[in-house]
């Protein structure tokens, strides 16, 4: 079965004044129908470039597709038009950010801001649309969904607004769920809450989740497949159980080990995050590295199988089996 | 083990303004008659949901803050009758270091005069002298003094979390204010702080009150937890009984919906339905009884009373009342 979405050496560039800006440098991902792909990284690594890329979210300019395709469904998302783009957002790829508080609009109600998605994208009467919205909070675990619909944003708590985003994402029932950060700015026994939600929805629908995050136990409890990205790369890609098993990039380990543990000191990555536009040469994450090699100042290296396994892929020198040419 | 600070029932009521002539309608209690202490070199993890108080119990305990009622005692003194002169005195052995490294260091500031500013003012240090203490603190804190000249935004996160932890060191404090030191920084960075802390703490035998919303940074860090839930402590114990043993609801609750490691093990249990209530408007009796899985009548109507259920663990809760 071809993946549901795509992406091939992808690039997203912004240029500004003084800089160019290396946000996506060639990333290659593909999401399966159903499955749950997490995204992991520090901030600026690129997750949410990635994403908005996808959406074609990026303003062009500063923005510019250096590189790549983006396949959905048989169609390059890079070069469709405006109005197929249009058609897509919201009704075949719907996305929810971080922030609930600030991503609904104050002076709209809940049930009007969702009633936008199924007017713009689906052929129905004011009736109609209605009896969706409130089988769509119904959905999302929205006690009393029927006075619910007639409240504005600063009504609800934070973890009720974020539950109405995930309502207007999933109303046209989407084939991809584009999650980023969903639950950082809530608080612990809600970030459970809506997780467990965006679970149950994937099973019932079928949809595919990109989940965006830097929480490594949110990973490890939702996702079926990882991919951590540093500096705007891809640097390992494996299902979940082998990324926490057997990490293989000195980074992701790094990332493993510097989690709070009983007691013992934490081990950590020195340094920090290079500049996306002052990269260094070769592999970005070599100033950081404690395993580098020489070749790895010179040359960037590829995101290839290892351990003769294809589930499991990495960027890093270390792994290299041909010998240097 | 001796007291550093004592805090004896605390309370901070904010008050509510509304209608035509801007009267008092009512009050948020914002931390509500919480008592307990610090010994010296320990660090008491504070843990509790966003709007629950810990910001304010932390503030009120640096008397940056003054509280509708209760005492805070820092080395048997009672800091809220103290006076002006009396109180500057005190403020040396006192700091609090701040959650956003961005917005909690002067811009227009070099690190120099950020880090040696209290310095000055309380030492009355100058020139060379100030310098080389400045060097040194940054030094001690990983930091290089080749940036001494350097303003805030040419730092990256973690090393403005450094400046705010020399800042904080400056003046040879007995006891710092931790208010979510490592909630805006990357994972990998957040390691590097942690380990500072602690290397800090152990070396200058530092009391510490750690306030985060991280349940794994304060078990790797402190000795007690002390979990906080609208305004009232309601459990409090070493951190060691917090996880293993513990006896409160909405700890077992927040306990539990900490994401695991172990992509193996998905089994979750039921977690707490249900938002927290506003603070204007808490529910009675117990706050927690409206999202408490094991409710019992009488939760509705009666506050819980503190119940010791062994050396140094208490808890706010009817089940354990008998």
């Amino acid at each position: 079965m071809p993946p549901l979405l795509e992406i091939e050496d992808l690039s997203t560039f912004f240029h500004t004044e003084e800089n160019i800006v290396k946000s996506v440098r060639h990333v290659d991902l593909t999401i399966q129908k159903g499955e749950t792909l997490a995204l992991v990284g520090e901030s600026g690594c690129g997750k949410s470039v990635t994403a908005l890329s996808a959406m074609r979210l990026i303003p062009t300019p500063p923005g510019k597709f250096e590189s790549g395709r983006i396949l959905f469904e048989g169609l390059d998302l890079l070069q469709a038009s405006e109005v197929e783009m249009q058609n897509i957002r919201g009704n075949k790829i719907s996305m929810i950010f971080q922030e609930p508080m600030t991503s609904l609009n104050p002076i709209f109600t809940v049930g009007d801001q969702i009633m936008e998605a199924i007017r713009l994208h689906q052929n129905k009467t004011e009736y109609q649309a209605r009896e969706l919205a409130l089988n769509v909070l119904h959905q999302v675990a929205i006690p009393s969904p029927e006075s619910r619909i007639n409240q504005y944003p600063h009504e609800l708590s934070g973890g009720m607004k974020q539950r109405v985003m995930i309502a207007m994402a999933i109303v046209c029932q989407p084939a991809l769920l584009i999650a980023d950060e969903p639950t950082t700015a809530l608080d612990v026994t809600i970030q459970s809450q809506i997780l467990d939600l965006l679970d149950q929805l994937r099973k019932e629908t079928q949809m595919s989740i990109l989940l965006i995050t830097h929480n490594l136990g949110i990973v490890a409890q939702y996702a079926d497949r990882v991919a951590v990205m540093y500096s705007g790369k891809v640097v390992e890609l494996a299902p979940v159980e082998e990324l926490f098993s057997s990490p293989a990039h000195p980074y992701t380990r790094g990332l493993l080990n510097s989690l709070p543990k009983d007691g013992a000191k934490l081990e950590t990555i020195p340094g920090s995050v290079p500049h996306p536009a002052y990269l260094p040469e070769g592999c970005s994450f070599y100033p950081r590295c404690s395993e580098k090699l020489d070749r790895c100042m010179k040359e960037i290296p590829p995101l290839e199988s290892i351990h003769g396994k294809s589930s499991q892929q990495t960027a890093c020198w270390l792994y290299e089996t041909t010998p240097t040419s | 083990m001796k007291n550093l600070l004592t805090v004896q029932s605390l309370k901070k009521y904010f008050p509510l303004y509304g209608g035509l002539l801007s009267k008092v309608i009512g009050q948020v209690k914002a931390v509500d008659n919480v008592s307990f202490d610090i010994h010296e070199g320990e660090i008491l993890g504070l843990v509790g949901e966003s709007g629950c108080g810990k910001t304010t119990l932390g503030r009120m305990s640096l008397r940056l803050m003054q509280p509708t009622s209760g005492n805070v005692y820092f080395e048997k003194a009672d800091i809220f009758k103290l006076n002006r002169r009396e109180m500057a005195s005190l403020r040396p052995k006192m700091q609090i270091i701040f959650q956003d490294p961005y917005s909690s260091l002067n811009p227009r500031f070099t690190v120099e005069q950020i880090i040696g500013e209290a310095l000055s003012v309380h030492f009355k240090i100058n020139g060379k002298e100030l310098r080389e203490k400045v060097e040194s603190l940054m030094e001690k804190v990983g930091l290089s003094s080749m940036y001494l000249n350097r303003y805030p935004h040419e730092f990256s996160g973690g090393q403005r979390q450094r400046i705010g932890i020399a800042r904080a060191l400056a003046l040879g404090p007995r006891y710092i204010v931790c208010d979510e030191p490592v909630s805006a920084l990357d994972v990998s960075i957040q390691a590097q702080i942690i380990n500072l802390l602690q290397t800090l703490q152990q070396e200058e035998n530092l009391s510490m009150l750690f306030i985060s919303h991280d349940l794994n940074v304060v078990k790797h860090l402190s000795q007690r937890t002390a979990v906080m839930y609208l305004g009232k402590i309601v459990e409090l114990a070493h951190t060691e009984q917090i996880n293993k043993n513990s006896a409160h609801p909405y700890t077992q609750a927040l306990l539990a919906s900490k994401p695991s490691l172990d992509p193996t093990s998905r089994k979750r249990p039921q977690p707490l339905s249900g938002d927290v209530p506003s603070p204007l408007n808490p529910p009675s009796g117990c706050h927690f009884h409206p999202r408490c899985p094991q409710v019992m009548k009488r939760c509705k109507n009666e506050i819980p009373r503190t119940i010791q259920l062994e050396e140094g663990h208490q808890v706010h809760c009817h089940l354990y009342d008998e």
